[in-house]
């Protein structure tokens, strides 16, 4: 530990359950932090990160213990303290930002409460603490704090109770916060919020962050140092920079490789780490990568790699016998990679999915006295989906991307519009529709562990969907067999329930369930966004393949702007209900012609270290209004960079509501869409 | 395909055989709990069905002595005629258990029924619901008068009684089941499919309500046993000379100084069952929240 450094860590181990059968979660963690530096931790669900926060808090889950090595907060030895001396030491020498603000905060208190609570228990009279909580919220950049310190939680959207979480962390101006998951909760362009209020508060205090995460693009975005965690041990240390230019361990190079681009070229493919990521408790013996590596040797299958500076490459450390035996990573061993099957694509004049006007109310429903106003969370959206294309259909939370793809598949009722499927009208969804909908147009789900029938068996639930298409049931087995091949998994798993497979092969099986019919459109709702980082890439390389062999047409929902544009031929940006910008992805992505696409654009985190970025980047400012009382004139008004906010004299924003038009096919809702800044312009400026 | 995935899928889905579901509510004998309390309930089972075998005299059959203390061939003593007080408490266990074991299975089944109606019209699974409420506004002392006196007491009444007063606590767990399954992925995924409705509840929706339902039928077959011997104590239930917990006590309160057991043993009885159900609902839940977890 040297004298710049405020926390040290040494070797620590965390080891759960009986003593004599103890389940080893954390192995001999080493590192440090220099003071005013954010460390990242980055790793997938299972590597460990999380653990490594808690134990430093001395709030490691019941059952779990500190087996050996040591915590060294600035100079004093963390473990082996007692419950009184922690809670001491916690919210006045450490705090912690947590990932749901939602839960971090008391629901039946006021914010000021519990910012004075934050400050009263570690002394400071009532009067004091008031007017400090006062100045923590106006740091936080909560605007009106004189009134806002008396409201609720739920009063908060979710970005403003995130910044209040932040508030209490640094009311007792601790030197370290530890961050874990802060941003994951949160869309994209509150996310750039956040972020940014971090670097600002280190800048204006110089608090040091440990910073966890599963976001390489956070990490790149916001810190100085990294390690990568993977089975519960540290696989690569080293300088953000260092690590992002030339990773020195196979597991850090195939995790960036194997992540979607928001800018840069387009791969064909996605270079995807094979397998799964471990389980903690059935790690493989020797480096716990090495099923899933390409360099691996008989060395990496027997013994653990130590964590060492790799000769060629000072300023690196790695865990891996090859990259220090060679003195540097070699390269990865070619692996065969296909090109996509060239993608026939026939001229079709007509689509194949079809939205015209679509409006999906919630709330009209009639209540004992009143009959409540409706609101639309989808407000006439336009859509033509042609065969063999793929959509992609971009926004955040709230937007109403999942019900526009649920009305089309009838789970929720249309208040308005038409849709027309294969040329067939089909708005009525009478049994003669509805038989024709299952047939061409299927659906996967997001959650991978909802979305399958906990007991039913795999062969029932593919048996079940072949039913649907009038397989006779002699036929359903060999039919089950192709499915599990065409997704890439075993035949012999047909008799497993779900829940013995993991997240990344039950999207497979959900992949499969919705082929078994046979459909000509695939509507996938966040298909990758509940998994791991390193699964994402094989299931939308899945995705792509079937889409070029079987000729699909996809309907891609994500809010994930560099996943959709890997797939997509065309995008289409909602906002509120209605679709800002449409286009083809390309164009689309070089030029936006919507202040909306843009700042969603530059919000989203990029894997390439550029200090100053953050500073330089475009950030929307406050939060989507609420839809049931949508803003007059033009919807994005209220958060626009180029609107009425900036620019009083632009009246045409607040009384007239844009339509979409453009030249050729790519259309923006934006009466100044020649105003847009690119994204390209705006990192050169 | 280069994404192929050899990667085994965890070993504990292999075990279950017997589907899922069964394996979970049969593991749940194999703790101590289940044990006891599913050991308990076979033993007292078996001696009521075999009753007239393993005591061929019948109920009515008489010794010499009135009142004789317990000794071991007379356990609980012998009562006012110089009956025996065990044999008679025997022959009451199998009213009770053949009440419950009948009118809750069937309250089990109609309330799902009606729990799950809402899912086929809204207005129908409403109506239920507002029967449930009225069911439930009634004291079941008054509900079983009404029904006393509308069919005439006896073992029938009695049965539909405890089915009448058991129905509203299954309905409502199903409906609760109902209302959050039903948005479930798995459930709008087969709804996508187009498989049929009816398949959906049955094939989707109903197993996997079934953890709470079963628990709560062990649970109201303790409050069928009791809701007997209530009113047969006060002479609404089982008419003597035929031998229920509750007529036993009606007559052995009369005599409680001069055979305390003559109380006691109906009390006994009624304990044991209460004993075996509960461990066997304790048992049913663990087993249920374990798989949830796992």
């Amino acid at each position: 530990m040297t004298k710049d450094d405020l926390l040290s860590v040494r070797d620590l181990t965390v080891e759960f359950g009986p003593d004599r059968a103890p389940l080893r979660v954390l192995h001999e963690i080493s590192f440090d932090v220099a003071r005013g530096r954010i460390l990242g931790i980055v790793g997938e669900s299972g590597s460990g990160k999380s653990m490594t926060a808690k134990a430093v808090m001395g709030m490691l889950p019941e059952g779990g213990r500190i087996a050996g090595g040591e915590i060294r907060l600035a100079d004093r030895n963390l473990v082996g303290l007692d419950a009184p001396q922690l809670r001491r030491l916690r919210g006045r020498d450490l705090a912690m930002v947590f990932q749901d603000p939602q839960a971090a905060l008391n629901p039946v208190k006021t914010i000021g409460w519990q910012i004075e609570e934050a400050l009263t228990v570690h002394g400071m009279s009532a009067r004091d603490a008031r007017s400090r909580a006062l100045d923590l919220l106006r740091q936080v950049g909560i605007p009106d704090p004189e009134t806002r310190i008396d409201e609720y939680p739920h009063q908060f959207s979710g970005g403003m109770r995130q910044r209040v979480v932040i508030a209490i962390a640094l009311a007792n101006s601790a030197p370290l916060i530890i961050a874990d998951e802060p941003t994951t909760a949160l869309d994209v362009t509150i996310q750039a919020q956040v972020l940014r209020l971090l670097v600002e508060l280190r800048e204006r205090l110089g608090v040091t962050v440990v910073m966890i995460t599963h976001d390489m693009g956070v990490v790149a975005e916001l810190c100085d140092d990294v390690i990568v965690m993977y089975g519960g041990r540290v696989v690569e240390r080293g300088a953000v920079g260092d690590i992002f230019a030339a990773p020195q361990h196979p597991y850090t190079r195939a995790l960036l490789r194997s992540m979607p681009q928001v800018a840069g070229d387009r791969l064909a493919r996605l270079p995807a780490i094979p397998g799964a990521t471990p389980d903690l408790a059935h790690l493989p013996p020797g480096c716990a990568f090495h099923p899933r590596c390409g360099l691996a040797e008989e060395v990496c299958r027997r013994t653990v790699p130590a964590l060492a500076p790799i000769p060629d490459r000072p300023q690196s450390e790695a865990a891996c016998h090859v990259a220090q035996r060679e003195g540097r990573l070699p390269p990865e061993p070619m692996r065969e990679v296909e090109a996509n099957a060239a993608r026939a694509r026939r001229p079709s004049p007509a689509p194949i999915l079809e939205l015209q006007d679509l409006r999906v109310d919630f709330g009209s429903r009639r209540r004992l006295l009143r009959r409540e106003p409706p609101f639309y969370a989808v407000d006439g959206v336009s859509l033509q989906l042609f065969p063999g294309e793929t959509i992609g259909l971009v926004g955040e939370s709230g937007c109403g991307k999942t019900t526009v793809s649920r009305a089309i598949v009838g789970v929720n009722p249309l208040s308005d519009g038409r849709i027309r499927v294969d040329g067939q009208d089909v708005t009525a969804f009478d049994a003669a529709a509805t038989r024709h909908v299952r047939q061409t147009v299927q659906y996967v789900f997001q959650d991978p562990y909802a979305s399958l029938n906990p007991r039913l068996t795999i062969r029932q639930i593919l048996s079940e969907a072949l039913e649907q298409r009038g397989l006779p049931a002699g036929e359903r087995e060999a039919e089950c067999v192709r499915l599990m091949e065409m997704v890439g998994l075993d035949r012999g798993y047909l008799d497993r329930y779900p829940r013995a497979f993991s997240g990344g092969q039950r999207q497979r099986i959900g992949i499969a369930r919705a082929l078994a019919v046979e459909p000509r459109v695939l509507i996938c709702d966040e298909p990758v966004s509940a998994l791991d980082v390193s699964i994402q890439a094989q299931v939308i390389n899945i995705l792509a393949d079937l889409r070029d062999r079987l000729d699909l047409a996809l309907l891609f929902i994500a809010h994930d702007l560099a996943v959709v544009r890997h797939l997509s031929d065309r995008v289409a940006v909602m906002y509120l209900g209605r679709i800002v910008e449409e286009g083809p992805a390309e164009e689309v992505y070089a030029r936006p012609r919507h202040p909306y696409t843009a700042a969603l654009m530059s919000s989203t985190p990029r894997p390439e270290p550029d200090p100053g970025a953050m500073a330089r980047k475009s950030v929307l400012r406050g939060d989507p209004p609420d839809p049931r009382n949508p803003p007059s004139g033009c919807r994005f008004r209220t958060r626009c960079p180029i609107g009425p906010l900036v620019h009083p004299e632009r009246r045409i924003c607040i009384e007239s509501d844009p339509a979409l038009r453009g030249e050729g096919r790519h259309r923006a809702a934006c009466h100044f869409s020649d105003e847009v800044t690119r994204p390209a312009e705006e990192s050169t400026t | 395909m280069s994404a192929n995935d050899t990667h085994p899928p965890h070993p504990a889905g292999r075990k279950l055989r017997v589907g899922a579901g069964m394996a979970r509510y049969l593991g749940a004998f194999r703790s101590p709990r289940g044990m006891i309390g599913g050991g308990l309930l076979l033993v007292m089972m078996f001696a009521a069905l075999l009753a007239p075998v393993l005591f061929p005299g019948g109920v009515d059959l008489q010794t010499r002595d009135n009142f004789q203390p317990p000794t071991f061939a007379h356990p609980f003593g012998t009562d006012e005629y110089g009956r025996d007080i065990f044999v008679r408490c025997i022959y009451a266990l199998r009213v009770s258990l053949s009440l419950v074991l009948v009118a809750v299975p069937f309250a089990m089944a109609l309330g799902i029924l009606m729990g799950l109606s809402g899912a086929v019209s809204r207005r129908l699974g409403e109506i239920c619901q507002r029967i449930f409420d009225i069911i439930l506004g009634f004291p079941s002392l008054v509900l079983g008068i009404c029904i006393v006196v509308a069919i005439g007491a006896g073992w029938l009444a009695l049965a539909i009684t405890i089915l009448v007063f058991s129905l509203p606590q299954f309905g409502r767990l199903a409906r609760g089941a109902l209302l959050t399954e039903q948005n479930r992925e798995y459930v709008l995924a087969a709804r996508v499919l187009g498989v049929p409705k009816r398949r959906i509840m049955t094939r989707h929706i109903l197993p996997n309500t079934l953890d709470p339902l079963l628990v709560q039928a062990s649970l109201s077959m303790i409050a069928g046993i009791f809701a007997e011997a209530a009113l047969s104590i006060v002479g609404l239930g089982i008419q003597p000379p035929t031998p229920s917990l509750g007529t036993l006590l009606n007559v052995g309160i009369r005599y409680v100084y001069a055979q305390p057991m003559y109380t006691a043993g109906p009390i006994i009885m009624l304990l044991l069952l209460a004993l075996a159900f509960n461990l066997i609902a304790d048992a049913l839940n663990a087993a249920v929240l374990k798989a949830k977890r796992a």
